[in-house]
């Protein structure tokens, strides 16, 4: 059988050309059916810093924060040398060690979480640890590369508050659940829900002024006492890194 | 190598409770309350081996999570040692479904003894304070772990007991 050779072996669609066209021709009606969606977003995206309202908002409240901040150091500043003047307890920021939650025991009777910094990292037994929202417990003891945490709300734990509103004393009892009670050794205490208890400045254990929680329910008086519930500010559950405070006593 | 993993193997299972107590995983819990993980390991080892070994490896057992807790006042020990004795009274059952379901059972209440001696011991040491407050939260704890310990031991005690016979045929 005669063979025809071939006269050359070009054909169009070898042509890479032709492909980037077609690319973009897809493309072109890609955008026409979606009604020039990509543009928009992709316009979203690049105009977004210079949007007059949300400029001016975030610009606002920068300077919000930054008020805040020095108003907050400010008072800081005031409330240690008041402190220093009065002979009371108190806390500086240098002696913060952050540290992760490494272990957590939050339900039944153990409720406890181990960190990452131990004496080797100068973590001292009795420091405070704190964590977003506030108090979570005291350091129970400490080994050369953790520390053990008894939360306040073990059965163990029993610190003393304060309760800012009616500037009163009380005391805080860890039952072993998640809502710690509170103790007022007075019957005609005018606690009611919402409450804010913080740390007591009457207490040698912690430094005043740490954020605790807020009474959730108020039980009958009893035998001259009237208890609360404490719904805690801080959550040890999901709490991931904490911020250990060593106590000056 | 093997072999070695094959004779001790009870005791590296031994090793592995403290480690899943500190770990606490909490998609295995119920209410926040965890299984009482000790009684998996001492129920097979004490019908095996015995009430003398089982008071034994429940004194230790209690030892080991005492120091890992942070509650000095409470300990574990007492009831994992009554536990050990008992367990250690039962015998296998020839039928593997109602072993099943006695493995469950013994181990809710194992759990139950447990719970209610660590309770009285925090009941005790806060006698003179308000008790009444303590009840609702204690219930709760000690259901919730009754519940899931006998949820999980069929499970557990079944392949523990399995292994560490197997174990004991080797030696």
């Amino acid at each position: 059988m005669l063979e025809i050779p071939r006269i050359s072996t070009s054909r169009w669609w070898h042509k890479k050309k032709i492909w980037v066209l077609f690319g973009i021709f897809l493309f072109l009606i890609f955008a026409r059916i979606s009604k020039g969606s990509i543009y928009k977003d992709f316009y979203y995206f690049i105009s977004k810093p210079f949007w007059p309202g949300q400029f001016q908002k975030d610009v606002i409240l920068k300077s919000i924060d930054q008020e805040s901040f020095i108003k907050l150091n400010l008072l800081e500043k005031d409330n240690i040398r008041l402190r220093k003047i009065l002979s009371l307890q108190e806390s500086s920021n240098n002696d913060n060690i952050s540290a992760a939650v490494i272990s957590r025991k939050t339900g039944s009777w153990w409720r406890q979480i181990i960190l990452n910094k131990g004496s080797r990292d100068g973590v001292e037994i009795g420091s405070i640890v704190k964590g977003p929202g506030g108090l979570l417990g005291r350091v129970n003891n400490t080994s050369l590369f953790t520390s053990s945490v008894t939360l306040i709300t073990s059965p163990e734990s029993k610190l003393g508050v304060w309760v800012d509103r009616i500037q009163i004393n009380g005391l805080l009892v860890g039952l072993g659940d998640d809502s710690p009670s509170l103790i007022l050794f007075s019957k005609d205490a005018d606690i009611k829900v919402g409450d804010f208890i913080s740390s007591s400045p009457a207490s040698t254990l912690l430094t005043p002024n740490i954020p605790i929680g807020i009474v959730q329910s108020i039980d009958e008086p009893h035998k001259a006492k009237k208890i609360a519930k404490i719904s805690l500010l801080a959550k040890p559950h999901v709490i991931d890194w904490v911020q250990i405070l060593k106590v000056k006593i | 190598m093997n072999n070695f993993l094959k004779k001790n193997l009870s005791i590296i299972v031994y090793i592995f409770i403290p480690i899943i107590f500190l770990w606490h995983p909490n998609w295995l819990g119920f209410l926040g309350v965890q299984p009482y993980w000790p009684l998996f390991w001492l129920l097979p080892w004490s019908m095996i081996h015995g009430s003398i070994n089982g008071i034994i490896f429940g004194l230790f057992l209690g030892l080991i999570l005492d120091s890992l807790t942070v509650d000095n006042s409470f300990t574990q020990i007492p009831g994992l040692i009554l536990c050990g004795f008992l367990f250690g009274r039962i015998k296998f059952h020839s039928d593997i479904l109602v072993g099943h379901f006695r493995y469950g059972l013994i181990c809710s209440f194992g759990s139950f003894i447990c719970g209610t001696l660590y309770f009285l011991q925090i009941l005790f040491k806060n006698f003179s304070d308000s008790n009444f407050l303590l009840f609702i939260p204690t219930f709760k704890n000690i259901l919730a772990e009754v519940f899931l310990t006998g949820f999980f031991s069929p499970f557990f005690c079944s392949q523990f007991s399995r292994m560490f016979k197997f174990s004991r045929r080797k030696l």
